[in-house]
Order: structure tokens, then sequence, then C-alpha cells
């Protein structure tokens, strides 16, 4: 069985959110876009990548997902976040490595009650007739182009948006917190995947190496960010190491 | 009721040469003791890429060897995956036909789209294009098999007039089936006279809903062939042992076990978002507890043949109440249980569970439309 063998420490740790609290309400954001673009990639190093929780997917899978919210009570924001597709007990989620959107106060509640790993940067989110793109600036370099080419719609449902995980210090320690996103689009796109750049050092993960692109979509809708019902101990399989909240 | 057994042919890490050998062996040596004890048909899956969860990928090849070693057991050639880019109809008419030959009659011919990204991706088909590939094979593949010559101008394939050969040693052709993971794929093999092979452990519940639905569609289908197949199969685990708790402990080993090996597979929506996928399934151990809960997943689920003789008769009684015609039985899952756990477990079953049903006729199920229409006048 494959499982995990990155070290929690040093894998998590950098990217690890403190959160004081779990107890995190739900928040709402309507008519929010996103776009989200799914990359095979190179498959050498990905047990290396997750924490012994958790196991990787065959083949190996990036998950992109960028977000337009244009209300929020942070303000409007535009988000990216770079994921790695896995297991956790016989369940999909993603692993977050690092995210990074234009909005400081968003920045700040998202990690603090969601664990979200953010950092502020330049984050440009641009939908055209026949194309959306997402770029990410930072310090004056691109270290993110994705997007997705020629639209076709699909149903509300033909979108599969996997459970996040999130690393996070609790006062009990290292965790990944489960954040059950719920997406309910209005209406559904799919298109060409489009990866014109990924600087893999700015995003957690510097061995992620994207090989393949699988597919691209877009939606729009509301988001609702969740409360928080489990958190797992990185160190751990998810049979016995998932702490109901 | 039918028992058959089902092969995926899953292997444990390291894929040594040594260890792929011996699964492939011992295996062989659970179809030949199936047909000594009576056990009905043996499946072999077709996958591909499918890393400790399935190493069958030449399934007609595994079958051959399986009709060389056995006198009476019926061959289960499925499901075949009818994606163009992975089988051509004609090639799969063609194996399907002459291992019939081989067997002097004993096929099943099962087919199936493919559900993971794994293996579609792997063979860069399009996911949203398996359906109507799947339509074109059912309706292909018997003429195939009957027609002297055949040609075809289709959406997906197209051939100038040839004879494909061998033609099948039964009469008209193999029983077609259909693989069912998805929930309405039934009232798809109804609709065509094909035999739903249940590939994704339902529960009760879910299986009866979908019974009724087959049997009350099945009754107006418009047969892809002169035969139509209107039966049910279901798959479950098996491990039988006299003490219902080390039954229990190892039944659950192996389960569990199988399901993480499917848990790592990639499937197609999840990769790839499409209305041809509407849900995701394959052969995964049921789950009764709340299905965001990562740690969920630990007693043995309602219906799954893992248990003590009573229990295990108790269970497929329920089955068969339902309607259930078959149900086939994964034994293994990448060796957690060693081969003599799985040959006594099987030797047991044959002597304890399996009086406890009526054999059938071995024609059952399968009878040429024109007779079948004699004995029930309904399909029109």
């Amino acid at each position: 069985m494959l499982v995990g063998t990155g070290d929690p420490a040093t894998l998590l740790s950098p990217r690890a959110v403190a959160m004081d609290r779990l107890d995190t309400a739900p928040e709402v954001l309507e008519d929010v876009s996103v776009l989200q673009v799914l990359c095979e990639i190179d498959s050498s190093p990905e047990c290396a990548m997750l924490p012994p929780s958790l196991h990787p997917t065959l083949p190996p899978l990036l998950n992109w997902q960028a977000w337009r919210v244009p209300e929020s009570p942070w303000g409007a924001f535009d988000l990216a976040m770079t994921r790695i597709e896995c297991r956790s007990g016989v369940r999909p989620r993603a692993l977050l490595t690092q995210g990074y959107v234009d909005n400081r106060e968003a920045a700040r509640v998202l990690g603090e009650r969601w664990g979200f790993g953010l950092e502020v940067a330049a984050v440009t989110f641009e939908h055209r007739y026949d194309e959306t793109r997402c770029e990410v600036n930072r310090h004056g370099e691109t270290i993110l182009s994705i997007g997705l080419r020629d639209p076709e719609p699909l149903g509300m449902r033909d979108i599969q948006y996997v459970s996040a995980l999130h690393a996070a210090r609790l006062e009990r320690g290292l965790r990944l917190i489960q954040c059950d996103t719920a997406y309910e689009p209005g209406r559904a796109e799919r298109g060409t995947p489009l990866v014109d750049h990924f600087d893999a050092e700015q995003w957690g993960e510097p061995r992620l190496i994207p090989v393949y692109p699988v597919s691209a979509s877009l939606s729009r809708g509301r988001v609702t960010l969740p409360k928080l019902r489990f958190v797992c101990r990185p160190d751990e399989l998810a049979f016995t190491g998932t702490e109901t909240i | 009721m039918k028992f058959g057994i089902f092969f995926e042919l899953s292997v444990p890490r390291p894929f040594t040469r040594e260890v792929e050998q011996q699964v492939i062996v011992n295996a062989l040596e659970q179809a030949r003791l199936a047909d000594e004890l009576g056990f009905d048909v043996i499946w072999a899956v077709e996958h591909h890429f499918l890393e400790g969860y399935s190493h069958c990928s030449a399934p007609e090849l595994f079958l051959t060897a399986v009709a060389m070693q056995t006198e009476r057991i019926r061959l289960g050639h499925g499901a075949v995956v009818t994606v163009r880019e992975i089988n051509h109809p004609i090639r799969a008419a063609e194996r399907g036909a002459f291992l019939d030959q081989l067997s002097r009659g004993r096929v099943e011919f099962g087919t199936a789209r493919s559900s993971t990204w794994t293996e579609l991706g792997g063979f860069q088909a399009d996911p949203d294009a398996t359906k109507k590939e799947w339509d074109e094979f059912v309706q292909v593949l018997p003429r195939m098999w009957t027609e002297e010559r055949f040609s075809w101008d289709g959406n997906c394939f197209s051939m100038p007039e040839r004879a494909v050969l061998p033609k099948p040693f039964q009469d008209p052709h193999p029983p077609l089936w259909v693989t069912v993971t998805s929930s309405g794929t039934e009232r798809d093999a109804a609709e065509r006279g094909l035999g739903a092979l249940g590939v994704a452990t339902a529960s009760y519940a879910e299986q009866e809903r979908r019974l009724q639905e087959y049997r009350r569609t099945i009754q107006n289908c418009d047969p892809v062939s002169d035969i139509v197949n209107d039966q049910v199969a279901t798959l479950n685990f098996l491990y039988c042992h006299e003490d219902l708790e080390r039954a229990a402990s190892r039944g659950m080993q192996m389960l569990g076990y199988f399901g993480m090996l499917n848990a790592n597979l990639l499937f197609t929506r999840e990769a790839y978002p499409t209305r041809a996928y509407q849900s995701l399934a394959n052969v995964a151990p049921p789950s009764r507890r709340d299905a965001s809960d990562p740690s969920a997943g630990a007693s043995i689920p309602e219906g799954v043949c893992i248990g003590d003789p009573k229990r295990i008769i108790d269970a497929a009684k329920n089955w068969e109440s339902l309607g259930v015609d078959n149900v086939n039985f994964l034994l293994n899952a990448a060796e957690i249980l060693n081969q003599e756990e799985v040959l006594a477990s099987m030797r047991l079953f044959a002597r304890e569970v399996m009086p406890a049903f009526p054999r059938p006729s071995r024609t059952e199920g399968s009878l040429p439309l024109h007779r079948q229409r004699e004995a029930q006048g309904q399909c029109s």
C-alpha cells in the first residue's frame, strides 16, 4: 500500500498556519468564480511529498484552484492555490502546499479560521469569452500562469471538488485541517487546460513537476467555507489518526 | 443461485517478478479448485496500469490457461474494455470467439468502458466517448459472431466486409454482459438484453432498487442479438472460516486492504469533469459510516460474505431473496490471505454453504430469444 513518507515536521511545519480555535462558523461567499486546472506530475517523489497519514493517487495529480471572490466580509479578493491530490483513509483530498491572495485581511482570516496557508501576492483572474486565466506575480516574477480555453458547458454537478487539507499548528500540535468547502455552482464549464508557467519553488514544494495537463474547469456560484469537523494527525493513518472536533 | 470467482489479480508491493508469478500461480490453483468444488464461473477482469489493485491486463490469456486446466467451469471474459484506444471491436470479437472454441463453449463475455482516469488517460482515450463506443461494441459483437461476413459503417469505427473468424462454439454466441458500477447502467443493460454484471459492491437496498429497475426494463428490451441474457450478478468478498471471530478478523483485513488499493486509483470524474461519468465507482467495500469521515470503515458491511458458514448462508439468502442470480466472490487482495487460507475458505464454502442453495441448470438465464419468448411471451 502506497503511503506518504515525508517527515511531517520538515514537510508541513514551514507551511503550517497557527490556529487558536477550531469552532469557526461557516461563511457563505456568493458569485465566486472557481478555476480548477488538473495536471499529472512527475511520480518519482510523490510519496515523499505527502506525510505518513496520506496516500498518493495513481497517477499523481496536481490541483490548482483559483477563486475570484467579488465580495466577502474581508473585501473582494483573488486567490490561487497549489494542492496535491491524495487520499486520507479512502477519501479523496487535496493537500495545500501554498496559496497566494491579493487581500491581506482575507489571508489572515482564511488562515486563522480554516487553516489556509496563504501569502499576499498579485493574483489576477481574467475571464474572457473563450479563455479564463489566472496569474500570480510575486516580487516582480510570474510564479503561476494557468488557464482554460474554449469552454463548453457542463452540468452543475459534473465538476468534482475534493475536500482540502491545510497544515496548521494547534495547541495539541501539528495537524491537517479537513476543510470541506461546499461548492454550489450556478454554471459550470470545461475547457482545454493551459499550463504556461509554474515555479514550484514558490509554491511550497520544489519537487512538483507538471508533466501532463488533464483538464480545466470553471464554475461560478456560491462557495461556503465550512464549519470544521475533523482534523488529522499527519504522522498516523486516518483510520486511527482522525480527531473529531 | 450461482456462485462465481472474480479475479482482479491484485499484487502486493514490491512488484517483483517472483511475486507477480506467485499471484498468477495461486489464482490458477484457485481456479482449478473452484472447478472441482462446483463453483459456476470464473471471471477475469481487464485492467491496465492499476498498480497493486489489478495486474490482470491480459485476461484472455489467463482464461485460456484456466480453460486448459479445468473441465466444466464457465469462463467470464470480463469485462473486456470497449474503448477503441484499448481494444478494437474486431479483436475483441476474435478473442472471445477463439476462447469459446478453446473451452468448448464456456465463455461469458463481459463489456465495460473503464471507470478510471488511470486507464483512460494512459491510453489517451476520450472519457466523453466511452459510452457511445460501448453501445456500438455491443451492437456489433453479436453480428461479428453470427454473420458469415460482416461490414459496418458506424460512429466509432467502420470496416469493409470481412469474415470475422473463428465463430464461437456456442450457438449463436456467448452470453453478453455489461458491468454495472454507476447507478443507471443496469437500465442500459436491460434495454439491450444484456446481463447486469455488478462489480461495485452495493447495499441490499441499492441492489434491490437496481434489480427492480432491471427486471422492469428488460420486459420490453430491444436486444442486441437473438439471445437475451437476463441474469443479474453481484460482487462480493468471500472469507469463510468456522470461527466467526477469526473470519471477521482476516476477512476484514482483506476487504480493507482492497479498499485502500481501490482508493489509490484516480477515478475519471475526479480528474476529468464530464457528464459521461456520473459517479465514482469501482470495486470498493461499502461503508456504513459518515462518508466525509476519513476514519470510517471497520465492521463487516451488510451483505458481505465474510464470516462463518451460517453468516454467509444468511447473507447469500438475502441476495437470493432480492432476485440476484449470481454472486461472484473476490477471494483475496494482494495476498493478504495466504494461499492455504484461501483454499480452505473455498472448501468450507463448498461444503457448508453451497448445499443450502439449489443448483440451476447451466443454460438458465441465457436462452435463445425465440425460446424465451415462447416461455414468457413478454419480450416484444
